[in-house]
């Protein structure tokens, strides 16, 4: 797969679900066909641990490939649509 | 009106809340389709929830985890295709069978090769099916496979009358447990045909170039014992006493009977070039026909003939002569000690594109499958010691090889046997 070009960022620290999955589902659909033509991906900041389950499930349905990674205080989620 | 409209127009503030109520419901029921858990109030409050429009998020996703379905299940679709195509495509059977030995699937040529047209094969025993056995062998691969969770590699395995290179391997579930096997078979007996007749051929070169040099080197001791013993009853006509003559007689017999099989193992090694020729070959037929005539009539033997005109072989027609004495012999000899009425022999000689197909049938006992494939080896025979060396079909074998023909024998018990030549066709046949 190649590379995404661009990076759009969601910082949603400090809420909780389901607020954070319905803004990343929001940030998803409103992205959709720059996600979908692989010239971006979607990266969402989340200090709140059930969003790195909620989050890649339903994105994972819809198509995307998703990664979870940890950092210093938060979790970074990566969706990239997957053809 | 709905109940909720009537509420509105008496109260609108109570409309709101229930339209609210509804909202946050109809969130929270697609949120656990989601699986995550409810909204609360303190998280969003209700114009927060009306801002957020949740259910137009959630719709929209939902579109797109369908659209994503549509497209996967497409994906699959040709996936799955391509993957039947190569399925059908392989030369080789492949058939997967689940821990019972039923099939599950089989592609196209496993069905092209072991099974009739219009059977159902799924869910049925491929013992059954493909064997047609009501059990399986004891040297099933499959059953091996699905008793040790292994592989076996390369068995070789006969199915209906056909040879196999047969590959088994398992199929596990997740927990390891077997739950079926792959089998993977190659057809091999056109390439084991091919070996039995380069085995054949080699042996026949062996035998061809001993039973050459033997007979050679008898040919002149025999000479001599015929001469002489012919020699000694025309010089001693008068004095032999009667004893002596018949003694006489039977050494020249006796070496008249070992000079055939000399010749014979001669024409069987083939030391002799053919001289080809341009020839009619119903003449030879007719021929052969007319020498046989008398032991014909004798044993009440009757011969049909339906020769078409004109079929012209280029051959030697001394050898071929000898292909259809000894084929007639052998029918000859095969009704002998038969009391029947209607002993018959036929033969029919016609053009089949560039070749000329002669076939000699008789209506005799016939030969046993189990030997009909032997027929043709240089010293078979299933007639009593002393009544033929088993080498007149050989040498048939060996002279229509020689000719760039073929020779075929079908036979069925009880009923007869069919010898079919095969010879190309000469410039105007």
């Amino acid at each position: 797969m190649r590379q995404a070009a661009e990076d759009i960022v969601l910082d949603i620290r400090g809420q909780i679900c389901p607020a954070c999955l319905m803004i990343t589902l929001r940030e998803l659909n409103s992205n959709k066909e720059k996600l979908k033509n692989e010239k971006a991906r979607l990266v969402v900041k989340t200090d709140h641990r059930d969003a790195t389950r909620t989050i890649p499930s339903a994105a994972f349905a819809m198509g995307y490939r998703v990664s979870v990674l940890q950092r210093d205080k938060y979790y970074e989620i990566a969706m990239e649509y997957e053809k | 009106m709905s109940g909720l409209e009537e509420i509105e127009k008496t109260d609108p503030r109570l409309g709101n809340e229930r339209l609210k109520r509804y909202i946050r419901e109809k969130v929270n029921h697609l949120l656990s389709v989601m699986g995550t858990k409810p909204l609360s109030r303190e998280e969003l409050d209700d114009n927060t929830l009306l801002e957020l429009d949740p259910i137009g998020i959630i719709a929209l996703s939902f579109e797109q985890i369908l659209e994503h379905q549509k497209d996967t299940n497409e994906r699959l679709t040709v996936a799955k295709d391509q993957l039947q195509a190569v399925f059908d495509a392989v030369g080789v059977c492949i058939s997967i069978i689940d821990e019972d030995m039923r099939i599950v699937n089989c592609n196209e040529k496993q069905k092209e090769m072991l099974v009739s047209a219009n059977t159902e094969v799924i869910g049925r025993h491929c013992y059954e099916i493909y064997c047609g056995k009501d059990s399986p062998s004891l040297d099933c691969p499959a059953v091996e496979t699905l008793a040790t969770g292994r592989p076996v590699f390369i068995r070789e395995v006969k199915k209906k009358n056909k040879h196999f290179q047969i590959v088994t391997s398992p199929m596990k579930d997740a927990e390891g447990r077997v739950t079926g096997a792959i089998e993977v078979s190659m057809d091999v007996t056109e390439k084991k045909k091919a070996e039995e007749l380069m085995r054949q051929a080699e042996k026949l070169t062996a035998i061809g170039l001993l039973a050459g040099g033997i007979a050679h080197e008898l040919n002149n001791p025999l000479g001599n014992i015929l001469g002489y013993a012919t020699l000694l009853l025309k010089d001693g006509e008068s004095g032999l006493g009667p004893g002596q003559k018949e003694k006489l007689e039977i050494i020249v017999e006796q070496a008249k009977k070992g000079s055939e099989i000399i010749r014979g193992l001669l024409d069987f090694s083939r030391q002799s070039v053919p001289a080809f020729q341009d020839i009619l070959i119903n003449d030879i037929i007719m021929k052969t026909v007319r020498t046989l005539q008398n032991r014909l009539a004798c044993q009440g033997i009757k011969v049909d003939t339906a020769l078409a005109d004109g079929l012209i072989v280029r051959a030697d027609p001394r050898k071929i002569e000898l292909v259809f004495l000894n084929l007639m012999l052998n029918s000859i000899q095969a009704f002998e000690g038969m009391d029947r009425k209607g002993k018959a022999i036929s033969v029919r000689a016609v053009r089949e594109g560039g070749l000329i197909q002669v076939k000699v049938a008789d209506n005799g006992p016939g030969i046993p499958e189990d030997i009909l494939s032997n027929i043709f080896d240089p010293f078979f025979t299933t007639k009593p010691v002393g009544k033929g060396a088993g080498l007149g079909l050989s040498i048939c074998s060996g002279v229509i090889r020689e000719h760039k023909g073929s020779i075929h024998a079908a036979s069925e018990p009880g009923k007869g046997t069919e010898f079919t030549v095969s010879l190309p066709a000469g410039v105007k046949g």
